[in-house]
This record gives structure tokens, sequence and C-alpha cells, in this order.
């Protein structure tokens, strides 16, 4: 007992020191007289809830709900982040029976707002087809307009011989 | 006499740089009966005490002997001995390393600070064990012929050429280009696999400098979601827009997250959390400190998704729940590898990747 107290003091002047020079940083006490509380941890209470995934698939966790069961409307098995690859994740509408495009063939789609976002099949294919056809037209009007130039000054040789040319 | 010498040997053999006491010997009260037994007796007395001492001559009285059934004793208790006589309590004060009376270490069920557990299997854990595992593990395989030797490095830290006589002793130098020692990553082998370490919530609330209620409905809503006790931390930086000063203002909670918690949250949060966000991208591929560890950001709206706020909205002020930084602390020592084992776990990145 006789020992410590000049220790204690020494000590106690030196940390001081340290402090007054460091005054930004925090203030560890290295030896400490004071006796220190030993908290008890606090530990929330859990419930174990049981998850089920939108495919019906289901999981048991630890969690602070109290609610015993969990169904998920949205989650990684419909979420197309997740799966890139599912076709019926992506936006695309289905038209199995033909309704809708028996409806737009009645009615066109002008009124369609996302009519280039999700475009059904047929719509594709009848595009394809309209484009097809504008080029072939282009095509010939481009004829025309050769024959037109190559047939220029040539009229007086008559259009039998055009035609041998050609 | 004896014991004050010795207890000023032992105060010189202390490593400590210590103050002996200046107290002279003289000034000893205590009195001992080793010392009044050898100032009386003469030595031939005492090493006849030592020569009869023996076990078999305690002069006990014979009936005390007999009543002694300490089993019988227990036995004809008609009630339990309290829990004080039986069970140790830890003490509730940690009073120094010198004292006599010592708590037990925190692994020790009878200590203050034990935590029991872990009470169950996570779900992630085992996906980790099952599969993640060994798809890193073959991933990350890197196939060296026998006899190969890899090619020597130069020293992380450089020396200096001794041109000078001032090089002597000097310490080494950092790397070259910024004095950054970046973690030195091991081949992934099957003891290091990179794996979930801990997990980081943090919430930094700027309103909580107006009013306290702030922190206090961002930690209650930080502790639904992982359920861990949150702590609370000042400022360290100042912003004047918000009037914030450097250690004046409580402003940020913080959970950290270890073992079951952790992987209870993190399979929350990938499932059913993650997918729920509105025109969510993703975690960004240049997120990461270097060693392995991953940052991303939820805002308010994303926290109240967690089912844990999601069961008793209407308890939190709508304002008030907070948006947080979720810093995932892997055990893999570069970001490729942290990024690797995060997206076998189920989170998406996008954007440039930085390794």
């Amino acid at each position: 007992m006789s020992f410590t107290t000049p220790l204690r003091r020494s000590t106690v002047t030196a940390t001081a020191t340290t402090a007054r020079l460091q005054p930004s940083t925090t203030f560890i006490c290295s030896q400490c007289r004071h006796a220190t509380l030993l908290r008890r941890p606090k530990r929330p209470y859990q419930f174990t809830q049981l998850i089920t995934m939108s495919d019906g698939s289901t999981f048991t966790h630890r969690t602070s709900s109290p609610l015993p069961i969990y169904r998920s409307t949205r989650d990684t098995r419909n979420s197309l982040m997740w799966n890139p690859s599912s076709s019926r994740l992506a936006s695309l509408e289905k038209d199995e029976a033909g309704r809708l495009a028996a409806f737009r063939a009645k009615f066109g789609r002008g009124f369609d707002t996302n009519t280039a976002a999700a475009g059904s099949e047929a719509d594709k294919k009848a595009e394809a087809e309209a484009a097809q056809a504008a080029q072939a037209e282009a095509e010939e009007e481009d004829d025309n307009l050769l024959d037109l130039i190559s047939s220029f000054g040539q009229q007086e040789a008559g259009p039998s011989d055009k035609k041998k040319k050609w | 006499m004896a014991a004050s010498e010795s207890s000023r040997y032992l105060a010189r053999s202390l490593p400590r740089a210590l103050a002996p006491s200046a107290r002279p010997q003289t000034l000893c009260w205590r009195r001992n009966v080793s010392d009044q037994a050898s100032s009386s007796r003469s030595p031939s007395a005492e090493l006849s005490e030592l020569e009869s001492t023996d076990l078999a001559s305690t002069n006990a009285p014979s009936e005390l002997v007999e009543s002694y059934d300490p089993i019988a004793r227990a036995r004809g208790r008609k009630t339990k001995l309290p829990r004080s006589r039986y069970q140790f309590r830890s003490p509730k004060y940690y009073r120094g390393p010198l004292h006599p009376h010592q708590p037990p270490p925190p692994s020790d069920p009878s200590s203050r600070l034990y935590v029991p557990g872990p009470f169950s299997l996570p779900r992630v854990e085992q996906t980790w064990q099952s599969t993640v595992a060994s798809d890193i593990l073959t991933l990350l395989y890197v196939h060296n012929p026998p006899g190969f030797k890899p090619p020597v490095k130069a020293p992380r830290l450089r020396g200096w050429d001794d041109s000078s006589p001032y090089h002597k002793n000097r310490n080494l130098r950092g790397p070259r280009g910024g004095d950054v020692l970046r973690l030195l990553r091991k081949p992934i082998d099957f003891n290091n696999i990179p794996r979930l370490e801990r997990i980081t919530i943090h919430s930094y609330v700027n309103m909580a400098t107006e009013n306290s209620s702030w922190l206090h409905a961002a930690g209650i809503a930080v502790q639904a979601i992982s359920n861990v006790r949150v702590q609370t931390y000042k400022s360290r930086t100042s912003v004047v827009k918000w009037g914030i000063a450097p250690g004046r203002d409580t402003v940020a909670c913080k959970a950290e997250l270890y073992g079951e918690n952790m992987m209870h949250f993190f399979g929350r949060l990938v499932d059913i959390v993650l997918p729920r966000i509105k025109d969510w991208q993703g975690v960004k591929g240049s997120s990461g400190d270097s060693s392995g560890n991953i940052t991303f950001g939820l805002e308010p709206e994303d926290v109240a998704l967690f089912p844990e706020i999601e069961v008793n909205y209407d308890m939190y002020p709508p304002k008030m729940i907070p948006g947080c930084h979720i810093t995932i602390h892997t055990s893999a020592r570069t970001d490729k590898d942290a990024r690797l084992l995060l997206s076998a776990l189920g989170v998406p990145f996008y954007g440039k990747i930085n390794h």
C-alpha cells in the first residue's frame, strides 16, 4: 500500500500532461482507480418468423417483428434484377388468345402510349412487312428514275431500242 | 518485516516506472506472529516445533469428528440453500488487474458480460457453407505447376541507400507513389475463403441538433432492423449549414452486427428489402475501401421497407425514419474478392467495377 500512492499520483500527472498536449483526442484512462461497472449486454427480444417468398418457398429467421408469418409480394424470386433471363418478368404483355392483337387490328393503336416500349410479335411482323414494302417501292422508284436518266436524249431512237438495251 | 521487504523488491521488479516509497523501514507498525515467535523462542524450540508438525497429531475432539457428516446434513435440509451459497456470482465492478476478486472472462456463463448463443443456423450461413465457399474456392483457384517458384517481389517498405551517413538507423520508407500500405492479398485457400465478418449500420441524422427525438427515433429504427442496441456518436466534423460543431452535437447512431444477428440481417436485406426498392440499380461497383469492405446507402423510404418497421409503421413518426449507410465487412483482403462474395450471396453491382 505504501508504494501505490506515489505511483498513482505520478501516472495521473503524466496522463494529465499528455491530455493537455493532445486536446482533440478522446481521453483514455490507462490506469483507472475507480471500479468499472460491468454492464450486462442488452439483447432485444427476437421472434422466429417464417418468411414465405413469392414463389411459395419458405424459410425461418429471427427478427424483432412479432408477426409469425411474413408473406412477401416482391423478393428475389420475382424481381427482374435477380432473374435477368426470365422472359416472364420482363415487361412483355401476355397475349395468348390474341385478343389484344384483334383489338389493335380493329381500332389501331394510336392511343396506346407505350407502343414503342412493348409491342407484340404480330405488330413487329406487320411493321417489318411494311418496311419491306416501303423498301421495294423505293427500289422501283429508283429504277424508274434510272430509266428516265438513261432514256434522256434517246427519245429520237425510239422506245424499242431502250428495251433491248436493258 | 519480511513482508515489507518483499514488497519493496516486488516494487523494484515490476516493469513500470515506479517511485518507491520513501517510508523508512522502522515505521512498520504491522506486527506478525512469526516475528514474535522468532524473537522470543530459541532456535532449538523452533526446530522441535517443525519436527512435531504432523497431520495425525491434530487434537480435535472425537465427538466433533464423528458428528461431521456433510452428506446427511445436506439430505436432512428441508429447504434449498439460498442461491448465493452455491452459485458463483461475478463481481458487479471490475476493480483493476490487481484486485483479488476478479470477474470471470466474458465467455464464462457466470460472467455479467456473457452473451449466450448462437441459437439458430441462419440461412445465409448455410448457403455460404454449402455452395458459396466451394464456388469461390473454384473461381479463385490459381494453378501452380510443381516446381513453380513465384517471382521475388521487392520489399513493401523500401530501405535507404547508404549514400549518406545519416541514413544509418533511419526508418524504412513507404511504398512509391503514396504512403498507404495496402493489405497483402494471400492466395485464397481452403482456410481463408472470404466470408462475412460484421455489418455496421450507421445513420447520421442532421436534424438531431434541433431536437433529440430525431436521434431517438433513428436509434430505435436501427435497433428494430438490426436487433442490436445502438451507440450514439458525436460529430467529428463541423457542418456550418446544419449548425453542427465537432464534439458538441450528438448526431449519429451506429449498430455493429456480428454472428447470428448479422447473418439474419443480411438475409432479410438481400431477400426481401433490396428487391422492393423502387428503381434500385444495385450497389455501385466502385464502392469499397480497397481492403474488402463494401458500403452502400439506403434512403429513408428504403429503410421503411424492412418487415420490422413495416409491421408497426405507425409507431414511427413518418419523417423521422432515418436513412442509413450499411458497411459489410468481409474477411477478403481486396474489394474484388469481397464483391465476388457479395454477388454470390445475392447483392447486385452496377457500373464501373473497381478492382
